[in-house]
């Protein structure tokens, strides 16, 4: 891809007034460039869902009415790696619970019996608190957390068997 | 015979059918389950628990065929009724089926992590 970045077999970036609405017509959208990219379509279907589920996190949580958005799609041979990093403003209880929840995430070796954790607990509560749980163990992806104040970035990281590339 | 009162979700992006048949209740889910379907769609379901015990329906089909995308909050609203149904008496509890559409290939991960939840209430089909 001429002018791409290094390595990219793709990138794209958004800014967007938290909306929403609009996370579902994102999410339509990069499910079509994922389709183009990954060899397996459940592995796009996966990638997608967890783009919705971070986006409507970072949307949920914006305090200055502005979330951003990027995704990179970086091939390493016959695979590729996807990072998908949010970006906005958040009330400082809702930054020490990202931390928390990030920090409990990564410290459980196997995602798929944490996921049924955190599903016991959401159970007997009102809100859901699944998103992170259900994109580590059924997008198959590992994530951080920078924290600067009310600024919150995340990334979401995973790697995947990619199309052949004739570029 | 007493008649299924189920309320029904018409969003622009999510739409439910419900009917009961020889003993079953079957709803269909139809669209994109994001954040606007959360509350309408928990409340549908706590009226589905209401209404299998009222009519003593064996069965509850959910029939996700159309179904294009459900976030983790709606996921959610499923996890809650599941263990609502579990919580039950052994000879009160009904059983939840999950019809899925291979083509959607989300549906996979996500009704199995649903079925691990309650392996002796949920039914897989295709």
């Amino acid at each position: 891809m001429d002018g791409s970045p290094k390595g990219h077999a793709a990138y794209f970036e958004m800014s967007f007034y938290p909306n929403v609405e609009l996370v579902s017509t994102v999410r339509r959208f990069v499910l079509n460039a994922y389709q183009r990219l990954f060899l397996d379509p459940e592995i796009a279907d996966q990638v997608a869902l967890a783009t919705h589920e971070l986006l409507e996190n970072a949307v949920k949580y914006s305090q200055d009415d502005v979330t951003h958005f990027r995704v990179d799609v970086v091939r390493h041979q016959d695979r590729g790696e996807v990072i998908i990093t949010t970006k906005n403003r958040a009330n400082a209880d809702d930054v020490r619970n990202l931390e928390q929840n990030i920090t409990e995430l990564r410290g459980s070796d196997d995602p798929f019996a944490f996921y049924q954790q955190k599903m016991r607990e959401a159970a007997r509560r009102e809100h859901s608190g699944l998103g992170l749980a259900r994109v580590r163990a059924e997008a198959e992806m590992e994530m951080t957390c920078e924290m600067s104040g009310e600024l919150v970035v995340i990334h979401a990281r995973g790697t995947y068997p990619m199309r052949h590339h004739d570029g | 015979m007493a008649e299924l009162t189920l309320e029904v979700i018409a969003l622009p992006e999510f739409e439910t059918q419900a009917s009961m048949e020889n003993g079953s209740i079957s709803v269909r889910l139809r669209g994109s389950a994001d954040l606007a379907a959360r509350k309408p769609l928990e409340s549908l379901l706590h009226g589905v628990h209401s209404e299998s015990q009222r009519l003593k329906a064996r069965r509850v089909v959910i029939d996700l065929t159309e179904l294009e995308f459900m976030n983790s909050s709606c996921f959610k609203s499923f996890v809650t009724w599941i263990e609502e149904v579990q919580n039950l008496d052994a000879g009160a509890q009904y059983r939840i089926t999950f019809i899925s559409n291979p083509a959607t290939h989300w549906q996979r991960r996500s009704l199995k992590a649903l079925s691990c939840f309650a392996a002796d209430l949920i039914t897989l089909e295709s």
